[in-house]
């Protein structure tokens, strides 16, 4: 038995053949020759082909063919009009280009989960002190041991600090990061070195001496990525340590530039000193564990330490947060606006294709005329329409997506320190969501013009030729533009308002001369904290010998550097001064050497500088003497710290100093004491003044460092003004990239005002032209068109700026000396909008009023 | 699409194929020679015209379709009552009679008039 084959459209040529050859072999039968009854049986099936298309609509089989068929003409009729595909290709991919770009951010940054198994378990667990202002402490190894052992819902929890130390086993010192690590460290991570092993149990508990497992980085960069590197010893002056372990390149933690990771040596009797501030703290949640079940979990673990020993955890709290959001920091919000902002002009972008294909629907009126009088239904036409689009959309998508790739850089080297940003690739995720751009954007810009397109019946249409067609009011492209033009004057608004901020912090005086001025660390451990004087001595020999150096004038060093914001506001109490009850006095804490307030330029308002031999004696800003020494004079009374600590003396203000944001430069000057000490850690910040530009001085500068300190490395080399500009980076990237947004979104709706007065303008032809003839002024013609464009941007301008007035509430906080409803810009971005407007309108307005009447009037 | 079309006509074909298939398992040759045979060529429907309307029974599930052999040895699509056509073409009949009477009773009742 003969059978079709198995597809669809074999048997119905089978089972309609069949029903044929039957109808003829019964005429055939009837005496009828052959080809007659042939001929008789085809007329009494009725058109075969007919049948066939209803029995493929009735299959639904259609809907493949219909889309690939629909492609085709889609593809024939973009490349049929080159310049109209090329436009909107073009601006989709700009539109969705950026689009995708800061959504490839957001991804990276905000979605994704941490780069580790699991990464939704990692906690962040810090503890502060209910007193003073709540900071986060350093937690003692032996707490982590206590919290490890007696909490309930975490697999494991660990901690880990990191220090700058020079490794000289090579010919010159390098300064390589080292992160000591707590116990159950890689364990918590769920990373397993690439190569060699991590750290054993007895290892991390202090057996088998110091070992160490190292990143990728510095395998490669020492080793050459030779598999012989395990085994091989790193040296940190009389320290060495035998590498075990080489981490696969994805892991950076705590950050990008720690280069190997060391146990720390648990049995050691420091260990059990519970008030030590060492380690910042990370756990891995076991799985299903809620982070409310963690935070209560660890509460209740630290009330029975308080129990347990009051003196010293009485008074602590704990503080359990994802690693996620610790990480990502509220860099969250920029990008979120971005993300608005882009979105606005992936809009604008659509309704100004949208006005395009509005314009040629006029156009292809009578083609889609045909085509429904020719049996095509309202739905496939607007099936076809909408491919047409959607090709074009897609053929933007991939352009989008190489912008996108091209910009992923961008952020990497725009914002380096914004957290995650090496994460940020090119991605299958991201190919989805251009494609998913694509569809809405074809949707968008192509459903109105579609259904209108499909709109008119058939007769009018084929009634009408297209010239003679009555030119209406057009208020669909007319609400576009206004719609673009609102658009824009609120990405505008936001740009401004961003602009003016960041002037004003430009032009922000610090109270500190930061030009000149060279900052550089020199590698340290902290285990040499312990001798206090031997380190001072050491740091101030290294003071003495940058100040040496021909070209500079003077060298200081700081615990922090000037001007970030330090995070170090404690409580004091004046010795000799009655106590207010109710006031505490809150201060920030800065540690200075001799030298800084001239090194730094500022001025000395009273007293004395820092004296040589300076442990003991502080300085306070004006703020400060201002705030809590009102009608006393500063000089000769002693600070304390509260609660008072064996490791912070009590000192005594010998000096008053002016007012310097050395909390941040869009901070105002907070409350600041300066304590005089030139080591308050191993590791200081060193401040050079030069007297030419200070990246000059750098080789100096490090040759002298050399020369004192063999075994040390310099690093971190770099003008302090880079430090305060890299400050600024996340405030520049959001403000330099709303510009450019809000550049093109006006851009785009001049565009779309110029296409639009153009159309209208050029399906009026003919009601100019017999204006003309009866006398108009070519002067009255030119207004009349300006007048309607201007009409229609100054309601849009009016809605932007409400909407503005609205959405610029979000950028709260992030504005440094103007607030969000600022007039001046918002007067600003009204007029600069309404002038381009005008710009753009005048052409096709002159352009009118040159019309040749006769010519005009021949032309029907 | 073809449900534009007149529904009576459609609904009255779709009733008859059903009813021919309730006597057994029938190609659509066999079908489209039942209707002229039994109608006297009073429904003139082109034969092609019955394939779209067989379809769609199928795909509704009230159909079901075979390959198997025709009498004289060639592979044909032989179309059967399922379960669901079978109570389908029940409520159709059922449905039929009642507006065949319905519109037999008001022609009666017009004639009536016509005769005062």
């Amino acid at each position: 038995m003969k059978r079709p084959k198995p597809d669809f459209e074999s048997q119905l040529d089978y089972e309609l053949k069949f029903h044929i050859d039957k109808l003829t072999e019964e005429k055939i039968a009837a005496g009828i020759p052959p080809d007659e009854a042939r001929r008789q049986a085809v007329l009494k099936f009725g058109g075969v082909e007919q049948f066939k298309e209803e029995l493929r609509d009735v299959r639904g089989s259609r809907f493949l063919e219909t889309l690939l068929s629909n492609l085709r003409g889609a593809v024939r009729v973009a490349c049929k009009r080159p310049s109209l595909s090329l436009t909107i290709i073009a601006t989709l991919a700009l539109g969705i280009g950026a689009n995708t770009a800061v959504f490839s951010a957001i991804d990276a940054i905000l979605l994704r989960p941490m780069p580790f198994p699991n990464g939704d378990q990692l906690m962040q667990i810090t503890q502060y002190s209910s007193k003073g202002k709540g900071g986060a402490i350093p937690a003692a190894p032996a707490r982590v041991e206590d919290w490890n052992r007696m909490n309930s819902t975490f697999q494991a929890i660990t901690g880990y600090y990191t220090q700058d130390v020079a490794e000289t086993s090579g010919i010159l010192p390098e300064k390589i990061t080292q992160a000591w690590v707590a116990p159950r460290f890689f364990e918590v991570w769920g990373v397993a070195p690439a190569l060699g092993r991590s750290f054993l149990q007895e290892e991390e508990r202090g057996g088998g001496g110091s070992l160490a497992v190292i990143s990728d980085h510095l395998w490669r960069r020492r080793f050459g990525a030779s598999p012989d590197a395990v085994g091989r010893i790193l040296r940190n002056g009389a320290e060495s340590f035998r590498i075990v372990g080489v981490m696969p390149a994805s892991f950076l933690f705590p950050n990008r530039d720690v280069e190997f990771w060391t146990p720390v040596p648990l049995n050691a009797p420091v260990m059990r000193t519970r008030n030590a501030n060492w380690y910042t703290i990370f756990g891995r949640l076991k799985p299903g564990v809620t982070l409310a079940q963690a935070r209560s979990d660890i509460a209740v673990v630290q009330s029975q330490l308080g129990k347990q020993y009051p003196q010293t955890d009485a008074d602590l709290h704990t503080r359990v947060e994802s690693l996620k959001k610790v990480t990502v920091g509220d860099s969250g919000r920029s990008l979120w606006i971005l993300f608005g902002a882009v979105t606005m002009l992936l809009l604008i972008a659509c309704t100004n294709i949208a006005a395009l294909l509005l314009a040629r629907t006029t156009e292809r009126q009578r083609e889609i005329a045909i085509r429904s009088s020719l049996g095509a239904s309202r739905g496939s036409i607007l099936a076809q329409l909408l491919t047409e689009i959607f090709v074009l959309a897609l053929a933007g998508a991939a352009a989008a997506l190489a912008v996108a790739a091209g910009t992923s850089h961008l952020f990497q080297t725009m914002a380096r320190n914004l957290p995650r940003v090496d994460e940020i690739a090119p991605n299958a995720r991201l190919v989805l969501y251009t494609v998913a751009c694509a569809a809405v954007t074809t949707l968008l810009c192509g459903l109105f013009p579609a259904i209108r397109a499909t709109r008119h019946t058939l007769n009018e249409s084929l009634a009408h030729g297209g010239r003679t067609q009555v030119a209406g009011r057009n208020p669909l492209q007319w609400a576009l533009s206004g719609l673009q033009v609102a658009l824009a004057v609120i990405l505008l608004a936001g740009a401004g308002l961003l602009l003016r901020s960041f002037d004003s912090l430009a032009h922000v005086s610090p109270g500190f001369e930061s030009a000149h001025v060279l900052t550089l660390r020199i590698s340290a451990s902290w285990a040499e904290s312990v001798d206090f004087n031997r380190t001072r001595q050491r740091i101030n020999r290294d003071i003495e010998a940058l100040g040496s150096i021909p070209g500079v004038e003077g060298a200081a060093t700081s615990g922090t550097l000037p001007g970030l914001p330090s995070g170090t506001t404690s409580e004091l109490a004046i010795v000799d001064a009655p106590v207010e009850p109710g006031r505490k006095i809150m201060a920030a804490s800065h540690n200075v050497s001799p030298g800084y307030f001239a090194a730094m330029r500022i001025p000395l308002l009273a007293g004395r500088d820092c004296p040589e031999q300076p442990m003991g004696a502080a300085l306070v800003n004006r703020n400060f003497a201002d705030a809590y020494m009102a009608g006393r004079l500063p000089m000769g009374n002693h600070l304390q710290f509260v609660p008072a600590s064996p490791y912070l003396m009590p000192g005594e203000i010998r000096g008053v100093v002016s007012n310097a944001r050395e909390e941040g430069i869009e901070q105002d000057p907070v409350p600041i004491v300066y304590w005089c000490n030139s080591a308050p850690t191993p590791m200081p910040v060193f401040l050079v003044r030069t007297r030419g530009e200070p990246m000059a001085m750098a080789e100096a500068v490090r040759r002298k460092i050399h020369q004192v300190e063999p075994a040390r490395s310099v690093y971190e080399v770099m003008p302090l003004e880079q430090h305060l500009s890299d400050a600024l980076a996340e405030n520049r990237l959001r403000t330099e990239l709303l510009t450019f947004f809000a550049l093109t979104a006006v851009s785009l709706a001049c565009i779309g005002l110029y296409g639009t007065l153009s159309y209208v303008v050029s399906i009026r032809r003919r009601e100019v032209g017999l204006r003309l003839a009866m006398g108009a002024a070519r002067r009255q013609i030119v207004l009349q068109f300006l007048r309607e464009a201007l009409r229609v941007s100054l309601f849009g301008c009016a809605a932007g700026l409400i909407l503005a007035a609205l959405f610029t509430r979000v950028l709260n906080g992030m504005l440094y000396g103007v607030s969000s409803l600022d007039a001046l810009t918002f007067g600003g971005v009204a007029i600069l909008m309404l002038l381009t407007a005008a710009l753009s309108a005048w052409m096709p307005a002159m352009r009118a009023a040159q019309l040749e009447p006769m010519q005009v009037l021949r032309e029907e | 699409m073809p449900n534009e079309k007149s529904d009576l006509l459609q609904g009255t074909l779709d009733m008859l194929i059903l009813k021919i298939v309730e006597l057994g398992p029938v190609h659509g040759y066999g079908i489209a020679q039942r209707i002229e045979q039994i109608s006297n060529d009073v429904l003139q429907v082109q034969q092609g015209s019955l394939y779209p309307a067989l379809h769609r029974l199928e795909k509704r599930g009230w159909l079901k379709a075979e390959w198997g052999e025709s009498d004289n040895g060639r592979t044909a699509k032989f179309y059967s009552l399922s379960a669901k056509g079978r109570k389908q073409l029940a409520d159709e009949v059922s449905n039929w009679n009642r507006l065949a009477g319905a519109v037999a009773e008001i022609l009666r009742t017009r004639s009536a008039e016509a005769q005062l």
